[in-house]
């Protein structure tokens, strides 16, 4: 054999590193059946939108609370965990807040884009005035980038690029209260962006003996959530994953706010109910579901509802399987083996997890034929059976 | 005579070209297997493919002037490196998918772009190298070797490997068994010109060819274990004509995907009870069912209503067989399944039904597009009953339409209410269209009640979530300006695109700007006869996508004979080259001649597929299509002769037509069909081949 010479290492060399470059069976060997949580992007986290704000506020602007100024001209957000810094005509991570001239403003302001009544239990809220109706309001915005959004039409678009009503708050509670509806609620896509439409709807609607509903994903800060607590009446807060990496990968948001939005509620005593949306291969994990549930029975106690959802295929996440129903039983029964008394299960007709049971007597008290009831043995808010009182409002 | 090597030469090119066709098909597959398999997707893989491919010819001629300096070792080596690199192509594809974007996520399409530009540019840039670098090897030897006499060996290879892989391969073998087994003919091809009597150490040569075998050949036994699987265990795994099938197993759900996206999987109560009982509670009875594909558990369903005859029409046996297999559709005694593309089968049969369900996916490619047309709906409207219903649902949304979505929906509506004279749409997570002679109702509830059949979503949740105000906000929506939808003029694919980018909050312009500043400079740099040649391989392509759509169109997807009509535009190729390169007068007037052709036959396709219609039978588009290429294939060495045969002309020439080739695909795909429809894409073509003629006609100084 010829002996190599240096020309020829060189070129060897260069093939060989090109070979690896390129694409590995090497490194394939290592990738058969990647570990989600250490494939793909980290952190879905949204940015800041430089000079993306409109020159000058519109009709449905509003001087935005909590937030304050820096420098001179930049404001800092101070609604959420984001804690967007704005130069003039930059837009924050929600869409909806904009800095113009030195001002924060919010764009959503009398402007839902979607409005519908909805059954209460839809939300889902099952021990707040059950069988009742809710006027649902949403304008565009959220603070998170969920890869599964039921509603990213809304949730990810411009206020200025949808197309919207004009509801002024008082206009809200006058419709809500000519649908016959028993509470507003604050929906479909992040209702804390648009916090001063919701805080003074909200307010009004109090004046008319309209619930309040906010339904969220709970990334608040302490500060906006406490002027929030004195006008809400019930919430459904998603706990979207037990895992911060979770958060930042699939929803672009953090978990530590999110728990600490679940205890500020529970010491404001809200009603609230946790929704956890069971993704397969993400949040599907019994370890996890099992923390999850020794967190809620330490830090908010055993009668908050918790519901299990059942994925389906949505927006960008759409290789993914739906749940399968074992599975949400399965966790159903983790949850109520931890202590928790009241779990569902959601999107799944006909599912026993429907149902309300006594967590006294174990007896059926609310038989939940979707939107309608089967059977009702609470009295006065209690177990028709035992007296045991049930947590919830039951108007 | 040929010599030694010119021989050996000649065997490689047919090897590259039967290897480079079937990793083309099998890269192609794999990326509709692992992204969103839309239109777009389709055209944006060919077009990085073919561009890759002309920037690796033309790097040949640099290199092979310069630092790499033609050889038949060197080719033998690059042809070695070039099968190895199939397998490799076709994992790294596979493998970095779910390492760069989120495991279960869909991408958008710069993402998409990027990652099969990327993915695919190493192999495509050396195939498109090793065609001219072929020719100049053998050229050290016989100065004058006719360029024209590669490119015939190139398309051989080509007819070869795609005939090979569309009616064999796909059948018998998985991607990687195909993978390993064109490579080795590829690696086999090579080796002569590597022997040791060359000057090759034998040991480098067999450590070589034990390196190739090994990477041929053992992703062969590990192919199972580097499938995509997003939930659960595989349990079920088949390649199918129409994608990649496979099932898996997790709790208590089976869950079916067609190329990587979830179609069917074990619960699915709310589906399956929306997609049957809104039709079928719509009448007394339905005697007579037609189901165009299925969700879960429709059968079930169905059956409540007892009709005496249900027939299902699903494309692909391998996936009605999936289905079946796996219980998500319920073997059911009256029920027939047929396995025919939809269309075709209501062309031909002369039954009469009182229900029409379809449960297609949604209209984003082609060959979905078709079933969402005027002449579709008027189609099943003639074959409904006088009482007959016709349902169908498109994707719906939670609370607000984008308008990319409400453009979508109304195009779709005023398409149906063109066809019939009720038309009612139902909300929810999928929107169902309900389309009949006599008026139809919302209050499906009260319908199912009085019919007696008992259900679970619809009787607890239908009038939560199926609101009156809901049912007037899906109404007031629909824009009445909103396009017809038609065979010809398929106006609601640029809506699919629109909702597609609009997923993503992308816009094309920016892929739309890039890629005419590229084209605006390669035509600025190209000579008078490269020029002809883009027009040319613009115009092949272009036709041949046009072929392909209108065939689906009258005459419906049938495999084997689209798979007959691709070969048929590589194959006439052949003839019309050697035919070209055997002519006494290679004249501007005979350049001339041949543009007119292109010109007159493109012109009688318009007009022939616009008047005939489903008169037309299947061979007349084989007919065309082999006449088409002939034409194109005769122009190649003409030019050769006109405008000079040496390295530089000949690599500037394989290149144009490649180049031609890719922006044929991409404009007719993406921009071509779905804004101007059939009439205008042949009025673009007609108008790109007149300037070529125009050019030709001022060419001054040659024979």
């Amino acid at each position: 054999m010829a002996p190599i010479d240096r020309r020829k290492f060189l070129k060897a060399g260069a093939a060989g590193v090109m070979l690896l470059c390129y694409g590995p069976p090497a490194a394939g060997f290592s990738l058969l059946g990647p570990k989600r949580a250490t494939s793909g992007r980290d952190d879905i986290s949204g940015q800041v939108f430089t000079g993306d704000a409109p020159e000058k506020p519109w009709k449905w602007s509003r001087e935005a609370k909590h937030y304050e100024i820096f420098r001179g001209e930049q404001t800092v957000c101070g609604l959420c965990p984001n804690v967007c810094r704005l130069s003039p005509g930059d837009r924050g991570v929600c869409r909806s807040r904009v800095n113009i001239g030195g001002v924060m403003y919010t764009l959503s302001y009398g402007n839902p884009c979607a409005v519908h009544i909805d059954p209460i239990e839809k939300k889902p809220l099952l021990h707040f005035k059950p069988l009742s109706r809710a006027f649902s309001i949403a304008a565009a915005g959220c603070n998170f980038r969920c890869l599964n959004c039921q509603n990213w039409q809304i949730s990810q678009a411009r206020p200025e690029d949808v197309r919207h009503y004009e509801l002024f708050p008082e206009d809200v509670v006058r419709a809500a209260e000519q649908s016959g509806s028993a509470s507003i609620a604050y929906t479909y896509s992040e209702a804390t962006t648009f916090f001063e439409y919701m805080i003074d709807t909200a307010t009004i609607a109090h004046t008319k003996n309209l619930s309040n509903l906010w339904i969220s994903n709970g990334f608040i800060n302490p500060g906006p959530l406490a002027d929030l607590c004195r006008v809400i009446d019930a919430a459904n807060v998603n706990l979207k994953a037990y895992d911060d990496a979770i958060y930042k990968k699939l929803n672009g948001g953090r978990l530590q706010p999110v728990l600490d939005t679940f205890c500020t509620l529970h010491r404001q005593k809200i009603h609230f109910e946790i929704t956890n949306l069971v993704v397969p291969g993400y949040t599907d994990d019994e370890k996890m579901v099992k923390k999850m549930c020794a967190w809620i029975v330490e830090a908010l106690g055993l009668d908050h509802p918790l519901h299990f959802s059942r994925f389906s295929p949505q927006y960008k996440l759409k290789r993914l399987p739906p749940t399968p129903v074992a599975t949400l039983s399965r966790f159903r029964q983790i949850a109520m083996a931890a202590g928790i008394r009241y779990v569902y299960v959601g999107n799944v007709p006909g599912h026993d997890g429907a149902n309300t049971y006594c967590h006294n007597c174990k007896k059926l008290l609310i038989e939940r034929n979707g939107y309608t009831f089967g059977a009702f043995n609470l009295k006065d808010g209690k177990c028709r059976f035992c007296g045991t009182p049930i947590p919830g409002v039951w108007v | 005579m040929r010599t030694k090597n010119e021989r050996a030469i000649i065997r490689i090119i047919l090897a590259t070209g039967v290897a480079s066709v079937a990793t083309q098909l099998l890269t192609i597959r794999e990326f509709l297997a692992l992204f969103a398999g839309n239109e777009f997707v389709i055209a944006v893989i060919f077009f990085n493919w073919l561009i890759i491919g002309g920037a690796g010819t033309l790097l040949a001629y640099r290199a092979a002037d310069s630092f790499f300096r033609p050889s038949p070792i060197r080719l033998g080596w690059l042809s070695l490196l070039a099968a190895a690199m199939q397998p490799v192509n076709l994992l790294t594809i596979r493998l970095l998918r779910n390492v760069v974007f989120i495991p279960g996520s869909e991408t958008g399409f710069y993402q998409t772009f990027v990652y099969t530009l990327l993915t695919t540019a190493p192999y495509s840039l050396l195939i498109g190298f090793l065609l001219p670098f072929s020719l100049f090897v053998i050229r050290r030897e016989s100065p004058a070797y006719p360029g024209t006499t590669i490119y015939i060996m190139d398309n051989i290879g080509d007819v070869a490997g795609g005939a090979l892989f569309s009616f064999v391969l796909l059948f018998i073998a998985t991607p990687m068994q195909s993978i390993a087994f064109s490579g080795l003919i590829l690696m086999v091809a090579a080796i002569p010109l590597l022997m040791p009597n060359r000057g090759v150490s034998v040991y480098l040569l067999t450590a070589a060819i034990l390196a190739a075998t090994t990477i041929l050949t053992v992703p062969v036994f590990i192919e199972i274990r580097t499938l995509e699987v997003t939930g659960g265990n595989l349990v079920w795994y088949r390649e199918a004509r129409t994608g990649r099938i496979q099932v898996t197993h997790q709790a208590d759900q089976y869950t079916l995907y067609l190329d990587g996206s979830p179609i069917a999987s074990s619960y699915n109560l709310r589906q399956a009870e929306a997609a049957a009982h809104y039709p079928l509670c719509q009448r007394a009875h339905s005697e007579r069912v037609l189901i165009i594909s299925a969700v879960t558990g429709i059968m079930n369903e169905i059956k409540k209503h007892q009709p005496r005859e249900i027939d299902y029409v699903e494309l692909s046996p391998e996936l009605a067989e999936t289905m079946l297999r796996f219980n998500l559709i319920q073997k059911n005694d009256r029920m027939s399944v047929i396995h025919d593309d939809a269309r075709a089968f209501l062309s031909r049969t002369k039954k009469r039904y009182d229900t029409v369900i379809m449960c297609l996916p949604e209209p984003d490619t082609y060959q979905l597009n078709r079933f969402y047309t005027q002449s579709f709906f008027s189609l099943v409207r003639k074959r409904l009953t006088e009482n007959g219903v016709f349902s169908f649902m498109l994707m719906g949304f939670d609370n607000y339409p984008t308008e990319a979505d409400r453009q979508k929906l109304s195009s779709v509506h005023n398409t149906a209410a063109a066809c019939f004279p009720n038309i009612t749409m139902i909300p929810g997570e999928d929107i169902f269209f309900l389309c009949g002679e006599k008026p139809l109702t919302t209050d499906i509830p009260t319908r199912l009640e009085q019919k007696g059949i008992k259900t679970a979503f619809i009787k607890d949740y239908f009038a939560g979530d199926v609101t009156h105000d809901r049912l007037a906000y899906l109404e007031n929506m629909i824009d009445p300006d909103a396009p017809i939808n038609k065979d010809i003029r398929p106006r609601l694919m640029r809506l699919m695109f629109a909702r597609w980018f609009a997923l993503f909050d992308t816009s094309p312009a920016f892929f739309y700007a890039a890629g005419g500043l590229i084209l605006l400079g390669y035509l600025l740099f190209a000579s008078r006869g490269e020029f002809i040649l883009f027009s040319t391989g613009f115009a092949n392509m272009a036709t041949e996508i046009l072929t392909i759509f209108a065939f689906q169109i009258f005459i419906g997807y049938i495999y084997y004979q689209i798979g007959l009509i691709v070969t048929v535009f590589l194959a006439g190729l052949l003839p019309g080259a050697w035919t070209g390169g055997h002519v006494r007068y290679h004249s501007r007037r005979t350049l001339m001649l041949l543009d007119g052709a292109i010109i007159m036959l493109t012109g009688f396709f318009a007009v022939a597929v616009i008047t005939a219609e489903t008169r037309l039978p299947a061979v007349f588009f084989l007919a065309y299509g082999f006449i088409f290429s002939f034409v194109c294939g005769f122009q190649f060495p003409v030019i050769l002769h006109l405008f000079g045969d040496k390295n530089r002309q000949t690599s500037g020439a394989f290149t144009a037509d490649l180049v031609g080739a890719a922006f044929g695909a991409l404009l007719t795909s993406i921009l071509l069909i779905p804004y101007a429809g059939l009439a205008g894409t042949a009025m673009a073509i007609i108008g790109l081949k007149t300037i070529s003629l125009i050019l030709i006609g001022v060419i001054h100084g040659t024979h």
